[in-house]
Formats: C-alpha cells, structure tokens, sequence
C-alpha cells in the first residue's frame, strides 16, 4: 500500500471517504498549522484557538463522506474555520483576554522586521513584547469580516483570489475589506504612538 | 509620523513569529484522536447514520436529466388533457361505477345508483345563523312557455 505522505490531497480525501485514518492524519499534519494560524490571529487567543482547531477538524472529518472535490481540501477546510471562528467571535463578544504565543526568536533575522526597527517610526520606540500587544489589539478593534480578510492577505500571505472562494465574495469586497482595514490599523496605532 | 500602509503591512507580518510552543501540533493531533474515540463511543449509530446523510444532502444538487423529464411528464399530461383522451372527469365516473346514491357531506354533491353527479348548494353554518338576503323568484328573469307549441299552419277553424 502507498506511503499516505506521498500522496496528493485528492487522493488522502478519497482514502479518508474509505475509512482510512492515517490519510486524514496526513492532512491534519498539511494544514494543522495553517489553520491555527489562521483561527488564533482571529481570536487573539491560544487557548480559543486550541479548542476551534480541534473542532474545526472533527468537523471536517465528520462531513468528508459528503466532500465531492467542487473546490480543494485546502478551500474547503479554510472555509469551515473561518465560518466556525466569525461565529464563535460573534458569540463572544467584547469579553475576552487576549492570549498570545511567544514571538519565534528568529524574528530578530527577519528582513522585514531589522527594516522597520531600523527606520524613524513608532516601532522604534518599543520594545518587541510591547509591539506584539499593541499591534493585536489594534487588529481586534477591527470587525471580525475585516480581521478575517488581514489575517488571510497579510499575514498568510494568500492571494485575493484565494480568500475570495474561501468566503465566498467578490474579489472587489475582498480588497475594499482590506482597503479599510489597512486605514484602520494605522489609525489605531497611531493612536498607540500619542499615548 | 504616521505609519504609512506599507509599513503597516511590514507589521502585520510580524505576526507569522507567533508560535504556538514547540510539539503543540503533535500533541493535539493526539487530542484530536482522543476526542475522536470518546466521540464514536459516545454517539449512537444513528447519529453517525443521519448525519452523514445531512451531509450527503449538503451537497445535493438536482441532475440536469430531471429537469427534462419533468419537462417530458408536464408534455404528456398536457397532451392528453388538451385532445380529450384523458379527463380526470371520465376517471373519477369509472372509478364510481356499482355504487348506490352517496352523498358527500358538506360538498353538495351526490352520486347516484347511474353514476352521474348532482350538485346541490350546501348550507353553510354562517348562512344558518344569518340567513342573507337572497334575490326574491320575482327579480329572476323567467322563461314562459305556452302550452301549445308555436305553429305557422292556420287554425283549424277558419
């Protein structure tokens, strides 16, 4: 029988409709952390976004038997998160704490991050804890439709094509959500910088 | 100075360092197999029958060969009605042949022992109770019909 690791995700999907765990297994490992990511930038926190991935995925492993392949596993899985997070936040509501993850260390090598400390901005000014928190605070003040949409593009990097299947919108709307989120976010941490 | 939404995005992306511990995948697939097994133990077979089977209708979607049947049925039946080969009239009296008289209740009609069907106006409750005002025989427009019929021959007696 073929190594599960080798396979495409066609192929783990069939084997899964067939009852075969270790290809779901597979998957769980492709996308795990992809959708942690994606629910735990939503939520702001680790502990929420613990307990959606578990469900998210005994979701998706409970509705296989009816997945036909109209869209990807990666689209399919995305979409199920993000529809279970936007109605867990929605519930939640405005009573939360935020819980956030450790910032890898080897944020200190990133390009990106070395230029932006380096440059006369308000990063400059604080340190990298206090940067984390402030950055997700503002990313909380936004809508959870807007958070949803700065989550997928900027911080997963996927394109606005990709984000619109997964919500099932136009691209237009996928990019004036981002359009309006971005002008948010320098407004709050602008802010931040005056406090 | 303001933030400009390049560098916003620059920040943003700083949110991919934020890292779950390391093992944490590991250890909650393991969780994902624990609840897993708690959830089959816990859950009949007709729970796990009947959602699969809402899942299967999720995506259900109507073959396009089904439109045209309807379409072909729809034809017939309107064929048939229209040239008279089938009426739901002529049905309903060859279903009815060998009854005696039966009168349907609060319908007003009644079949007799030959089949055919009288219509007669039911009384409703409300017209019990208040009797409407109904056109008096004198306002009807009346039909009279002489004894003997009309004839263009003379009479007799001339």
């Amino acid at each position: 029988m073929e190594d599960p690791n080798l396979l495409d995700d066609e192929a783990l999907v069939r084997r899964t409709q067939n009852g075969d765990t270790q290809a779901f297994d597979v998957l769980w490992q492709k996308y795990s952390s992809r959708i942690y990511s994606l629910i735990y930038n939503m939520t702001s926190n680790h502990e929420d976004a613990n307990d959606l991935l578990l469900e998210v995925f005994a979701k998706a492993y409970r509705s296989i038997s009816g997945f036909r392949g109209r869209s990807s596993f990666y689209t399919w899985i995305h979409a199920i998160a993000v529809n279970m997070t936007i109605n867990f936040v929605k519930k939640r509501g405005r009573r939360f704490q935020m819980s956030l993850d450790d910032l890898d260390s080897s944020v200190h090598n990133d390009k990106e991050f070395i230029e932006l400390t380096a440059s006369n901005t308000p990063t400059r000014e604080v340190d990298l804890a206090e940067l984390q928190q402030r950055l997700n605070e503002a990313m909380m003040k936004l809508s959870v439709e807007h958070r949803t949409v700065v989550t997928m593009f900027d911080i997963q990097g996927m394109p606005h094509a990709e984000i619109a299947r997964i919500l099932g919108v136009p691209e237009a709307t996928v990019r004036s959500r981002l359009f309006y989120a971005h002008r948010q976010l320098q407004n709050y941490l602008e802010e931040f910088r005056k406090k | 100075m303001m933030l400009d939404e390049k560098q916003v995005q620059q920040l943003l992306k700083l949110k991919r360092f934020e890292q779950p511990p390391p093992g944490y995948f590991e250890r909650t697939l393991e969780e994902f197999h624990r609840r897993q097994r708690a959830e089959i133990l816990r859950r009949s077979a007709l729970q796990i029958w009947f959602e699969r089977l809402s899942s299967s209708f999720g995506n259900f979607r109507v073959p396009a060969s089904a439109y045209a049947g309807a379409f072909g049925m729809f034809a017939v039946i309107a064929t048939l009605l229209g040239t008279g080969i089938w009426t739901p009239d002529a049905a309903n009296r060859n279903s009815s042949n060998g009854l005696t008289q039966t009168e349907i209740s609060d319908s007003g009609l009644k079949l007799t022992s030959r089949g055919e069907i009288q219509l007669s106006r039911p009384e409703t409750k409300f017209q019990k109770n208040f009797p409407t005002i109904q056109p008096s025989d004198a306002s009807r427009p009346r039909y009279i019909l002489d004894r003997q019929p009309v004839s263009y021959q003379p009479p007799v007696s001339f």
